[in-house]
């Protein structure tokens, strides 16, 4: 476990498919034990890296290499490598014990060996009790937990999930997003998961990977990519977000300052600096936003009017017009500072380093 | 808004006579057929003035009627392996896949089922006299196995079509070859289609007449030999061989669809 080799090595990976470019040039490691999300809405090339990682795509051009083994053009009953499906594919006319035992006999292991091993995951995912069952004879949730159990079985060094969590009420899918987690932390496994569902994504990676166009749009952790998101993309995908349209006016030390609505902003700079009059756009989370009615303290502040408020249970999202009532922002309050506010024209109030100016 | 419905009382009456008079009709020969193998005389018609089971004893103690029922299940028995072969290989060939022809292929495939039968005998009589094939049990065989090439492929793409991409991936995934998730995931699922197709298969052999006279020698088929007897005359030991054919085939039938339905269900 102390090997610090990265786990897979992706290098300069596409795939068209016909004129589509559903990957382009895709070159990142995964590390040992990492629990890695790929995100992105459909198309954006999350599920056909997994395919190809999972051998069932060749790609156009660039290599996969596995464990330090260029795996590119192995089929997948050579790599070892295991996929949950995202029907979850079980075998209909097997029993959940021998779903979970089919990856072991094809690994030429004896009877007593399949069947100690078998006993042992369908133990560790609390399967025991169903062994004997059929798949249609399961809940959605035992099903997951099969097919769990079968890929996990035969050990692979890498666990591909291909948006597992889809087909499951909501309450569920939150419970089973803690088990997948806890399960990938025990069994110390590399899992390479894909979904297009950011809040899955924010609760259980490590690590998230967001795609678009065929494209790395950012890469990093969950706090990184909601805080600090690099580009537009990211920020209106993930999280719910106010986009401020101004214009570049200058630098402020490490800060940008922003013509916007007829006042200036502070914000964090982007990886390239804008020109001097140019368009950008800025990002800033609708919890960040302060009311009060006297002038704020804070770097940024703006006055406006609440035109709108919803009541959400433990918060209220709130709609603000500013300036000539152009612009509108949106912000969560807590309830009761949510019905204090009148329709008296109120200050809103942020810290430069909660609004991200972007790349657009 | 009152007398809607009547009229639709009055249809649906109507309705139900049109259905029975149908039933009847379909029904009334075959009751006929069977009520007139317990007559106690040769003469085929009614009055009926008293009732025999001699018609079956004789039947079941005709050595001839037991080899050419022997022969006959044999002839369905070989043609059916060897539909079901070929036809489970044609469908997997042609299923979710696209090449270059496949449509031509297709329509070859299926062609055998709607060609008349009296043209594809004399068709096969003739080939096989050119390719020098006896008459007999093998001719009979393959002229069959063709005809019934058709059902088994129709049948099984049916079936395999709705099989998830992802299960075939999810074997290969685990370690499987193509061949061994072939055999250890496709065919299991197919168990159904191949059933129910095996089953069409045994009963269009088992029935069939033009081919089977045409492609006979000098040891007659079932329906063969019943045709022999009606030349021959009338008598109710016919309608006592039909009657037992009816059973059999009506309870494998039967029997097949329910088995097929339930596997269904399961999967």
């Amino acid at each position: 476990m102390t090997d610090q080799t990265p786990l897979v090595r992706i290098e300069g990976l596409s795939k068209h498919f016909g004129k589509v470019v559903a990957l382009d040039n895709l070159t990142l490691d995964i590390a040992r034990g990492e629990f890695v999300t790929f995100l992105g809405p459909s198309g954006c090339g999350k599920s056909t890296t997994l395919r190809i990682l999972g051998g069932f795509e060749r790609p156009t051009s660039g290599r996969v290499i596995l464990d330090g083994e260029d795996v590119t053009s192995q089929p997948p009953e050579k790599r070892n490598v295991n996929m949950v499906f995202q029907d979850y594919a079980l075998f209909p006319h097997m029993t959940v014990a021998q779903n979970v035992a089919f990856g072991l006999e094809l690994k030429g292991m004896n009877k007593s060996a399949i069947r100690r091993r078998s006993d042992e995951i369908m133990s560790f995912l609390e399967l025991e009790s169903y062994a004997a069952r059929y798949p249609v004879q399961l809940s959605g949730g035992q099903r997951q937990r099969v097919a769990l159990a079968r890929a996990l079985a035969p050990d692979p060094s890498l666990l591909l999930l291909d948006e597992p969590l889809g087909a499951l009420d909501a309450k569920l899918r939150g419970q089973v997003q803690q088990e997948l987690k806890s399960i990938q932390r025990r069994t110390n496994k590399t899992f390479f998961f894909v979904t297009h569902d950011q809040e899955e994504a924010l609760t259980m990676s490590d690590r998230i990977v967001v795609m678009n166009k065929g494209k790395v749009e950012q890469d990093g952790t969950p706090e990184e990519l909601y805080f600090r998101p690099a580009s537009r993309f990211v920020a209106e995908f993930i999280g719910e977000t106010n986009l401020l349209s101004g214009r570049m006016r200058g630098t402020e030390g490490d800060k940008v300052v922003m013509d916007w609505e007829g006042t200036t902003l502070l914000g964090k700079a982007p990886a390239g600096l804008p020109a001097k009059g140019e368009p950008i756009t800025a990002s800033v989370r609708l919890e960040k936003l302060g009311f009060s009615v006297e002038r704020p303290q804070t770097a940024n502040a703006v006055q406006g009017r609440v035109v709108g408020r919803t009541f959400l249970g433990s918060r209220m999202a709130m709609q603000i017009a500013v300036g000539e009532g152009n612009a509108l922002l949106k912000a969560y309050v807590d309830a009761e500072t949510g019905r204090s506010v009148g329709t008296d024209p109120v200050w809103i109030g942020w810290e430069a380093d909660n609004m991200a100016v972007l790349n657009n | 808004m009152n007398d809607r419905p009547e009229l639709f009382r009055g249809n649906r009456i109507f309705l139900a006579c049109v259905y029975w008079a149908f039933v009847l009709y379909v029904f009334v020969p075959l009751i006929l057929m069977v009520v007139m193998g317990f007559k106690d005389s040769k003469f085929i018609g009614f009055p009926i003035r008293s009732w025999t089971l001699d018609w079956y004893t004789g039947v079941f103690a005709d050595a001839e009627v037991l080899s050419t029922f022997g022969y006959s299940t044999a002839i369905a028995v070989l043609s059916t392996l060897i539909s079901v072969f070929v036809g489970i290989w044609i469908a997997v060939m042609l299923e979710g896949r696209r090449f270059w022809g496949r449509t031509a292929v297709f329509g070859m495939t299926v062609l055998p089922a709607l060609v008349p039968g009296i043209i594809s005998a004399i068709a096969f009589r003739i080939y096989a006299r050119w390719l020098g094939i006896e008459p007999g049990m093998g001719a009979i065989v393959w002229a069959h196995a063709v005809h019934n090439v058709p059902f088994v492929v129709l049948v099984v793409m049916a079936r395999l079509s709705t099989l998830p991409r992802s299960q075939i991936e999810a074997a290969r995934d685990l370690g499987a070859d193509p061949l061994i998730s072939f055999i250890r995931i496709t065919l299991p699922y197919l168990v159904p289609a191949i059933l129910g197709a095996s089953i069409f298969c045994l009963l269009l052999s088992f029935d069939d007449f033009v081919r089977s006279f045409f492609l006979g020698g000098y040891e007659p088929t079932l329906p063969v030999l019943i045709f022999a007897k009606l030349r021959s005359g009338m008598s109710p030991e016919i309608n006592a061989i039909a009657t037992i054919a009816l059973i059999l085939t009506a309870a494998i039938g039967i029997w097949a669809e329910r088995f097929t339905r339930r596997m269904n269900k399961e999967t």
